[in-house]
């Protein structure tokens, strides 16, 4: 990080600090939005961090969408600043200009078949903030990026875990706003949505190890503090080192989309991508087992704030890829270098 | 707790590093090619004193090392790839790792100039096997309670005492010890000083090969009788001996090494599951690629911090910690995926013989260098809870 992304990083955490709480994170669970907040950080950019300065946004790398999406994981936000960092990023490579207000996020490619001239028939599953959407935004099998308009879109209201909207949107020959060619694979929100979330999975392990130091620094049994206990002790230093696995192998991804991409053929940011995917959801079992296991029982309550953050690993783990299905790429393209090359593909 | 004290910065390794890794391996690929897949699994325990040889006739020994004594003045980074090719090839590093991983280091920023002039040269051509004596039979995780002894005479120190695990002690020309100078001091890491000993000189030191579970006969025990040295023997400053220590370990933590030990074992299995992979199956085994890139960039951060001068002595012992975890589950795994028994004897099958040699080493390696408890202490001090 550079003394900018430093920068970027500790205004974006006070700005999170100042404005969510406890209190805040029980009413949003009811309302699924809040216009204040979205208003806010739209004013402040958060949600235009990858967007070029000629579009009014910061013209950041993805270190910068890093920083961003982690900040969000961390303070459990409840609202849609990732989604909306890869819907502008998206719609830029495409050559267009952002529409304005909230995206909604296509995740799968949409198959050839939904087209039909200017027109979208299509189900769209576990849409983030589906509802909300003032347009959507996705990616064609044959990397055409889509905008369509909300007016032929009927939304089936669901969730994850963590009460986050995750509807289903049945589009009805819905017309299409916009549309272009990208130099992206078909599956590219996919993989640039494992890359936040990964980040966001850094986050949220960033904050349950905090909430476990403290919490067991000041709680005492047997006559001291929990934290004396070298079984707790030991307990928390493998909380750090899973903590810090992820935050290091997402920003490392980060960094190779910065630097290599997903477009070109061959050796790209995908290897490094799966690998923050996989390791982050992977790392997700010993986060919140951990973290739950040294706050006993008052952790498990909801007036506490360790679920806010618990639920969210819970969900994202499974979101844009497990760690199950990101392995199993990671493996395929192991046995197809072989054994021999593996080093150099790795070193590559 | 500061979270930042945690942070890996990331490290990209500089692209005109290249031709060094290029170099490097085109002379691995000629100089192993003979070397079967069970003797690159032996790695850092693997002792070939002409490989050594070889390796710093390329100038690839020493390198961090002054040139005024014979090292190669160049930056940590440059090592550290010459490490991790050396290490991914499993080229036996045994007779040389030591010297040149940390006694010449040491040797360097502690030596007088009489050590420096004639030891470093001999590092840096590969030509120097150091050996550590740190533990004794009552003092292995607790290292400060070492009570071998060293008495100042008139003309030179006296040691007597007992120090175990000592690997390559046997084979080694020099060893660097820790001994206890001054037993008057109420501080239990006071009064602890580190010796500089030419094993080939010395009287009265005898070590004794110590079989470990695999048959072979790497560490020892080594004992000190009436041991004489002269004034000069000594590393650093006398009384500092706990203090250098503790630096000392810091090297040892951080580097390739600290994940690479069954890598070969990982690019065996890859090979053994060639067209007969379940989804399963290449689940697992792409977790375990996501660690080998995690550790790997974890490790960079680390080097590159000891390149910049910083102490990144906690970032190396969660390095340390999940690279232990990482070698130690591949066994296993290995052995859940592909139903052939460990062996090595010559099946013809080189996957059982690295399953054979690496399931029974694996046990040593969250042991050397600092046990897995003593690491989780040190994260746990890096928390704030200790």
């Amino acid at each position: 990080m550079n003394e900018a992304q430093q920068i970027l990083d500790d205004s974006v955490n006070r700005f999170f600090n100042a404005r969510i709480d406890r209190d805040f994170l029980t009413r949003i669970e009811a309302s699924h939005w809040d216009d204040a907040l979205w208003g806010n950080l739209v004013d402040q950019g958060l949600s235009q961090v990858l967007v070029s300065d000629a579009h009014g946004g910061m013209g950041g790398g993805w270190l910068d969408a890093f920083i961003v999406a982690r900040a969000c994981g961390k303070h459990a936000l409840p609202l849609p600043v990732p989604e909306q960092l890869l819907a502008n990023w998206l719609q830029e490579q495409a050559g267009l200009a952002p529409h304005t207000g909230v995206a909604g996020l296509l995740v799968a490619p949409i198959p050839g078949t939904a087209l039909s001239g200017n027109q979208v028939t299509l189900t769209a599953e576990r849409v983030p903030w589906g509802r909300r959407a003032d347009y959507f935004v996705g990616v064609t099998s044959a990397s055409e990026l889509l905008v369509l308009d909300t007016a032929a879109a009927r939304v089936a209201a669901d969730a994850n875990l963590a009460r986050e909207p995750r509807d289903r949107i049945t589009f009805t020959a819905a017309p299409i706003l916009a549309r272009a060619r990208v130099a992206l694979p078909s599956d590219a929100v996919r993989a640039l949505g494992a890359l936040l979330r990964s980040a966001q999975i850094a986050g949220a392990a960033a904050a349950c190890l905090e909430l476990s130091v403290k919490y067991t620094s000041e709680r005492e049994q047997f006559g001291r503090a929990l934290a004396q206990f070298q079984a707790i002790q030991h307990q928390l230093a493998e909380l750090a080192g899973a903590m810090a696995s992820v935050d290091t192998m997402a920003a490392t991804a980060a960094i190779a989309m910065d630097t290599r991409g997903i477009t070109a053929a061959g050796r790209n940011a995908l290897f490094e991508i799966a690998a923050a995917k996989c390791r982050a959801s992977e790392a997700v079992e010993s986060i919140t087992r951990i973290s739950h296991q040294v706050h006993g029982a008052i952790g498990f309550t909801y007036e506490y704030d360790l679920q806010f953050l618990t639920r969210r690993l819970w969900s994202w783990r499974a979101e844009f890829g497990t760690h199950g299905q990101w392995g199993e790429q990671l493996g395929q393209i192991a046995i197809a270098e072989g054994g021999a090359e593996l080093w150099h593909y790795l070193t590559a | 707790m500061n979270l930042d004290a945690l942070r890996f910065p990331r490290h990209e390794l500089p692209t005109n590093l290249e031709p060094l890794r290029s170099d490097v391996r085109a002379f691995l690929a000629a100089e192993l090619k003979g070397y079967s897949p069970l003797v690159r699994s032996n790695s850092w325990d693997g002792v070939d004193p002409d490989f050594s040889r070889k390796l710093g006739a390329h100038g690839w020994l020493g390198m961090t090392l002054p040139t005024a004594y014979g090292g190669h003045g160049r930056t940590a980074l440059e090592r550290y790839v010459v490490v991790e090719e050396v290490l991914a090839a499993g080229a036996p590093v045994g007779f040389h790792w030591v010297a040149d991983r940390q006694s010449g280091p040491m040797i360097a920023r502690l030596g007088t100039a009489e050590q420096k002039r004639t030891i470093l040269p001999a590092i840096a051509r590969g030509e120097a096997c150091f050996c550590i004596g740190m533990s004794e039979p009552n003092a292995g995780s607790d290292l400060a309670s070492v009570r071998s002894r060293a008495a100042r005479t008139s003309d030179g120190w006296v040691l007597n005492g007992t120090k175990i695990w000592t690997s390559n002690a046997h084979r080694a020309n020099y060893m660097i010890a820790l001994f206890r100078t001054d037993s008057a001091t109420d501080s239990k890491h006071g009064g602890l000083s580190q010796f500089l000993i030419d094993m080939r000189t010395a009287k009265g030191i005898t070590p004794r090969p110590i079989r470990d579970l695999t048959g072979r006969s790497n560490f020892n025990e080594v004992s000190f009788v009436d041991a004489w040295l002269p004034l000069d023997a000594i590393l650093g400053n006398e009384g500092d001996g706990w203090k250098q220590v503790t630096a000392e370990l810091a090297f040892e933590r951080s580097g390739p090494e600290r994940y690479l030990s069954c890598f070969i074992l990982l690019t065996q299995l890859v090979e053994m599951l060639k067209d007969r992979a379940s989804p399963a199956a290449l689940a697992k085994i792409g977790a375990e690629i996501a660690w080998t890139a995690t550790l790997r960039n974890m490790s960079l951060s680390v080097a590159g911090m000891l390149n910049a001068g910083l102490d990144p002595s906690l970032q190396a012992s969660v390095v340390k910690d999940l690279g232990c975890h990482f070698e130690q589950r591949l066994p296993g795994l290995a052995q859940e995926l592909i139903a052939l028994e460990p062996t090595l004897a010559d099946s013809g099958i080189d996957f059982q013989q690295v399953l054979g040699n690496l399931v029974q080493l694996a046990p040593s390696f969250s042991l050397r260098g600092g046990t897995l408890e003593i690491l989780r202490g040190i994260i746990a001090r890096g928390l704030g809870v200790r």
